[in-house]
């Protein structure tokens, strides 16, 4: 029996399978042999022409031939699949430094950030957030206040009048008269009263016809002076660092008796002496006191039952402080060179202590 | 009220520093703003005697001087025009230091050796309007002999520190050398000593012939007079002179300066009157008549009106009380009978006046806030007896009145437990009334409860609270301890709604680009005109500026504004918003109806690649879009409406729409009028105004569930030709009311014009998306539905491709 021709088609085939590059020419080449005219399927059509003792003995030399011409071609497969890939990622490979496709973040401004940060402190110790009127009546921004008419501290905040009764507010104050006002002598009253007030300044570096202010209030029976200092104790070591301490200074208001400033312990230079303590390692940031009763009395709180301590401080000023920001105008010509700066969030990370 | 401490001291002796004690003030409630020391920088400063003056060989205007400094006589060449033989002045010598680095040498002055300095006033730091006119031009004289050789800053009572109170508008009490002495006790302990005025009361001829009357109690509820004759008008002596000018208060003459003097020692304005000049023999104080005029001392005529308070000879005002002088009643070089006025005025009337005449002074700042009447007759009897001392006076006859003195002690009643229960301390009823002895005030202790008497230069403390201050403030806040609130009742902390989707809508179009912006709510006339159908604004009485006139009535020409500004510093690409308020009038006397808004600005690109190329324009699509998504995360997307308008003149008539909720109008969005934008050097630029208020008033509740369809949704696109005036939103409700079942959701994915589409028209492909939740839809079941849709629309007028 001769099987010269079966292995003369496998040399062959040998030869040619080196010579595929592309996954086109093996299949053409898979064709040439497998295919139902090929050169393997051609060799079984000879065994009509053996005898029956020769035929299992051929058909197993074609078989083989068949299984040998199969199982390069899988393989040659795999090898040009995987060029393929390779050479499809080499070609798609970026330069990664290049900028990503922008979706562009706006900036919160930096007195709302201030703002939101000091409503959530307080939101946490149970305080409800109130807003009032900007335009208000006279009785609500002074009279209520315990400054009458004829009250000489009224010369300390010159106002924006629209008539003799209606003005913009001078103070976030009346959002507490009306909140006691609202609650019909009944305690507790706890809020912080944020918002933006209005005093007749000429605008410079330091001063601002409009700027915002954020106000607390707590009305219960037994609230006790000790009590606000604890409060605000705590709000100077959360929001400005644990090591923060303040103190407590006699001062003047008429809706409040007794009245403090308080200042806190210089979060720059930790009390030390720097620019922005004056050198006195204290910074005067809040005002406060207890509630004068004549303020309890027309909000309709019976002074003998209920007392109270309120407290108010400036977010510009604290912005201003805690980032150095040398220019209140800056709050209000919307520059983005300066509201794009107060992107990042902050976590009270060890790069800064205060807020 | 500027405190020096070398008077201080003659109250009160402390010894301490200048920085304990200011500190210790400050602490104690009155801010101590600037210390100024006298004694910085100066060095060898002494009294010297100029023994002659002869005239500079080469020079006019110099003198050469042999001045005594003690142990030495030396040769000094002064320029001053007043130096003169047999003289006191003040000399620097050799070595010696002034303030502002200057350093004294031995020189040569046109040939002339000169060996040390004689001085000004101006020299030694004080500002030129505190010196004396006679000095102004030259050097200080003293007017009384001296020991040569001695310390001139002694010699001048200028070896002192001075504190500058910075005074709350409640402690008048410490606008007196006597309150500062009392504030000082408080602080330091040690007892106060009032200068006497040990006064020598002459009768001449029975009396002094003169009657004091208040036509009205309520403008003048007491008045005071003495009357001291021959009286020489001549310098003040030198401690006088510069402890008013350590005060801020330039010295006159011997009867003006008294009376200054005595202001500040009592805090008791007095005024002195030219008696020989009054015109009448009587004074007779009332309120003024409207309309009525007086001439004041600086000469000028002055019209006054009912509230004003006058004191008049009779018949005419011959001063405003507690404001300025009369002209013809002032004393003069050459006045020697005196009568001198203390008085207690009404403290609004005087505050009115000294506001409405611009003439604020010493003596109106106290009387504004109401001076203390315990001091009215001692002020009195001292500026007499000064004025017998001091100006050789002859003080005649008694103190002549009219009007009541309130010299009884008021009294505030407290317990302990009130004072403790406020300041959450546990103070002894002991501990408590010492504090208050140190502040002067007597306390008779009953049980817990404490009976304070109350001396009128306190009569700012009225109720006990007044006192719960005093007893904190003496006793100090550090002792104070820190506490939580104990609440009768427990309430939750927390957001509204409102406030929660308030800080949700900002933290969204942040994240979408657009930057926080906070503007003015004051703005011109013509802008509060812009972007708005209102034509009026609410206008301030009394504008500081053009600019910030009027309340705004929109948030847009702000923004404008702003995007302007930027754009002029290289910031092409600007979104930014604003949550504030505009106001809509309600008439004058009235509060406005204050919105809350949400504004909105976009010029530039938006998210620009610049190496792809790629960037969202800043046109009315992309204004559109974010204020849909802050739809979107309302939950409000399907009550909104977008209407195309031409009702603003600053926007571009065909691409700005009102947004509607419901039926409502709650803002608009929109391109810049080109127009506008050019006269605002913008390129296209997009705006939104959004009534957040009306967004916040909608309440979702909760949000339904519904479990997800398992059957598979059916699409079918239609092309259709429509005409170029017909809106997307009216062929999707056309559909929406065609289909009458199984319809998802309807969206437009093309829109064409031009080639193979008529003039006039356009082409427009939509999507519908059919969905049955109950089982896979059929051909037949789609068919159903979407026949009569593709049918409704040809009814419409479209052309079905």
């Amino acid at each position: 029996m001769d099987t010269s021709g079966i292995s003369e088609i496998q040399n062959a085939f040998d030869d040619a399978v080196k010579t595929v590059s592309d996954k086109r020419s093996l299949q053409d080449l898979k064709v040439e042999y497998l295919g139902k005219k090929g050169k393997v399927t051609g060799l079984m059509k000879e065994m009509k022409n053996l005898s029956n003792e020769d035929r299992p003995a051929y058909g197993a030399a074609v078989n083989e031939v068949r299984s040998h011409i199969t199982s390069v071609i899988e393989e040659k497969e795999t090898v040009l699949a995987d060029q393929a890939l390779e050479a499809r990622l080499k070609e798609e490979t970026i330069d990664v430094s290049l900028p990503g496709r922008i979706f562009r973040l706006g900036s919160p401004h930096p007195l709302s950030r201030t703002i939101e940060d000091i409503e959530d402190f307080f939101i946490g110790l149970g305080y409800e957030i109130a807003e009032g009127y900007e335009v208000e009546t006279d009785y609500f921004n002074f009279e209520a206040l315990n400054l009458p008419k004829s009250h000489p501290a009224r010369d300390m905040q010159d106002s924006f009048y629209f008539s003799e009764d209606i003005l913009l507010r001078t103070h976030t104050s009346p959002v507490q008269a009306r909140t006691m006002q609202a609650k019909k002598g009944q305690g507790p009253v706890k809020v912080i009263c944020p918002g933006k007030v209005y005093r007749r300044d000429s605008d410079d570096a330091t001063h601002s016809h409009q700027f915002t202010q954020i106000e607390g209030l707590v009305v219960d029976r037994n609230i006790h002076m000790s009590d606000l200092k604890g409060t605000l104790e705590l709000f100077a070591k959360e929001m400005f660092g644990p090591d923060r301490e303040i103190r407590l200074r006699p001062s003047y208001f008429p809706f409040t008796e007794p009245s403090v400033e308080v200042d806190i312990s210089c979060f720059k230079c930790k009390g030390a002496g720097c620019n922005v303590c004056k050198r006195s390692g204290w910074i005067e940031i809040l005002g406060s006191g207890m509630v004068h009763p004549n303020v309890l009395e027309m909000a309709g709180f019976d002074p003998d039952e209920y007392s109270g301590f309120a407290f108010g401080m400036g977010p510009d000023r604290i912005a201003m402080l805690k980032y150095g920001i040398e220019d209140i105008r800056n709050f209000y010509t919307n520059d983005l060179r300066f509201i794009n700066q107060f992107k990042a969030m902050e976590d009270g990370g060890d790069q800064s202590e205060s807020i | 009220m500027k405190v020096s401490k070398e008077w201080l001291n003659e109250w009160i002796p402390v010894d301490v520093s200048i920085d304990e004690l200011s500190e210790k003030i400050t602490r104690g409630g009155i801010e101590v703003d600037e210390v100024i020391d006298y004694t910085e920088g100066i060095k060898n400063l002494v009294v010297g005697y100029v023994e002659s003056v002869e005239q500079h060989p080469e020079a006019d205007r110099l003198k050469v001087c042999r001045v005594n400094t003690g142990e030495e006589t030396s040769q000094i060449v002064c320029g001053a025009p007043n130096v003169r033989a047999d003289s006191y002045v003040i000399v620097s010598k050799v070595g010696g230091r002034l303030p502002g680095g200057i350093k004294i040498k031995r020189a040569k002055l046109r040939g002339q050796v000169s060996e040390g300095m004689i001085c000004s006033l101006e020299e030694l730091g004080i500002p030129e309007d505190h010196v004396p006119k006679e000095y102004q031009d030259g050097i200080f004289i003293f007017n009384r002999d001296q020991n040569i050789g001695t310390d001139a800053l002694s010699a001048l009572y200028l070896d002192d520190q001075v504190m500058d109170f910075d005074l709350t508008p409640n402690r008048k009490d410490a606008l007196s050398m006597a309150g500062a002495a009392y504030e000082t006790r408080a602080l330091f302990g040690g007892e106060v000593s009032r200068p006497g005025s040990p006064l020598t009361e002459h009768r001449d001829n029975g009396g002094n012939g003169f009657s004091i009357k208040n036509e009205d109690a309520d403008a003048v509820p007491y008045y005071g007079a003495r009357l001291v004759k021959n009286v020489e008008i001549k310098p003040a002596p030198v401690w006088m002179q510069i402890r008013l000018i350590k005060a801020g208060i330039r010295p006159i003459n011997n009867v003006v300066d008294i009376s200054n003097y005595v202001l500040l020692e009592f805090g008791q304005p007095l005024h002195m009157f030219d008696r020989d000049k009054i015109g009448s023999d009587a004074i007779v104080t009332r309120f003024a008549a409207q309309d009525e005029k007086i001439t004041t001392l600086d000469g000028k005529e002055r019209s006054l009106m009912d509230s004003d308070i006058v004191i008049t000879n009779g018949k005419d005002p011959i001063a405003l009380a507690g404001v300025m002088g009369g002209d013809f009643s002032e004393v003069t070089q050459s006045t020697t009978n005196i009568l001198i006025e203390s008085a207690l005025f009404n403290p609004v009337s005087i505050r009115k006046t000294s506001n409405r005449l611009n003439l604020r002074s010493e003596a109106s700042a106290r009387f504004e806030k109401g001076v203390s009447h315990e001091f009215v007759l001692e002020a009195l009897d001292r500026a007499a007896y000064l004025l017998e001392k001091y100006a050789g006076g002859r003080v005649t006859g008694k103190v002549m009145s009219d009007g009541e003195l309130d010299l009884e002690n008021s009294e505030i009643t407290v317990t302990a437990e009130f004072i403790n229960n406020r300041l959450g301390m546990d103070l002894s009823v002991a501990e408590i009334a010492e504090s208050l002895s140190r502040l002067g005030l007597g306390t008779k202790t009953d049980g817990g409860t404490l009976n304070i008497s109350i001396p009128s230069r306190r009569d700012d403390l009225k109720i006990r609270e007044d006192i719960t201050e005093e007893v904190a403030r003496i006793y100090g806040y550090d002792a104070l301890p820190s506490s939580l609130p104990e609440y009768s009742m427990i309430t939750p902390g927390k957001l509204t709604d409102e406030q929660k989707k308030v800080r949700i809508i900002r933290h969204q179009l942040e994240a979408l680009g657009l930057s926080q912006a906070i503007n003015y709510a004051l703005t011109s006339r013509e802008k509060s005109k812009q972007f708005t159908d209102r034509t009026e604004g609410l206008e301030l009485l009394m504008p500081m500026s053009e600019d910030h006139a009027v309340l705004r009535n929109s948030m847009i020409p702000h923004l404008v504004d702003n995007a302007v500004y930027n754009a002029n510093r290289q910031q092409k690409d600007v979104q930014l918003y604003e949550l504030g308020r505009v106001f809509v009038s309600r008439g004058e006397g009235n509060q406005p109806e204050e919105i809350e808004m949400l504004g909105g600005i976009l010029t530039g690109e938006m998210n620009h690649t610049d190496w792809l190329g790629t960037s969202v324009p800043a046109d009315f699509y992309t204004a559109k879009g974010i204020a849909d998504s802050l739809f979107e995360k309302l939950g409000l997307s399907d009550s909104i409406s977008y209407r195309q308008t031409e009702g603003y003149e600053e926007m571009h008539p065909g691409r700005t729409a009102d947004i509607h909720l419901g039926g409502e109008k709650i803002g608009f969005a929109g391109e810049l009028h080109p127009k506008y934008a050019e006269d605002n050097d913008l390129n296209r630029t997009a705006v939104f105004e959004i009534n957040i208020d009306r967004l916040l008033d909608v309440k979702n509740g909760i949000i339904v569930y519904e479990q997800l369809s398992k059957y598979p949704t059916i699409t079918r696109d239609v092309a259709l030709i429509v005409e170029r005036s017909v809106t997307a939103d009216e062929l999707i409700q056309t559909i929406w009311t065609a289909a009458d079942k199984y319809l998802e959701d309807v969206f437009v994915f093309d829109v064409y014009e031009g080639d193979n589409v008529a003039e006039g028209m356009k082409s427009l492909a939509l999507r519908l998306t059919y969905l049955n939740k109950e089982q896979t839809l059929t051909d037949e079941e789609i068919e159903a539905v979407h026949t009569p849709v593709l049918k409704a629309l040809e009814e419409g007028g479209a052309a079905i491709r």
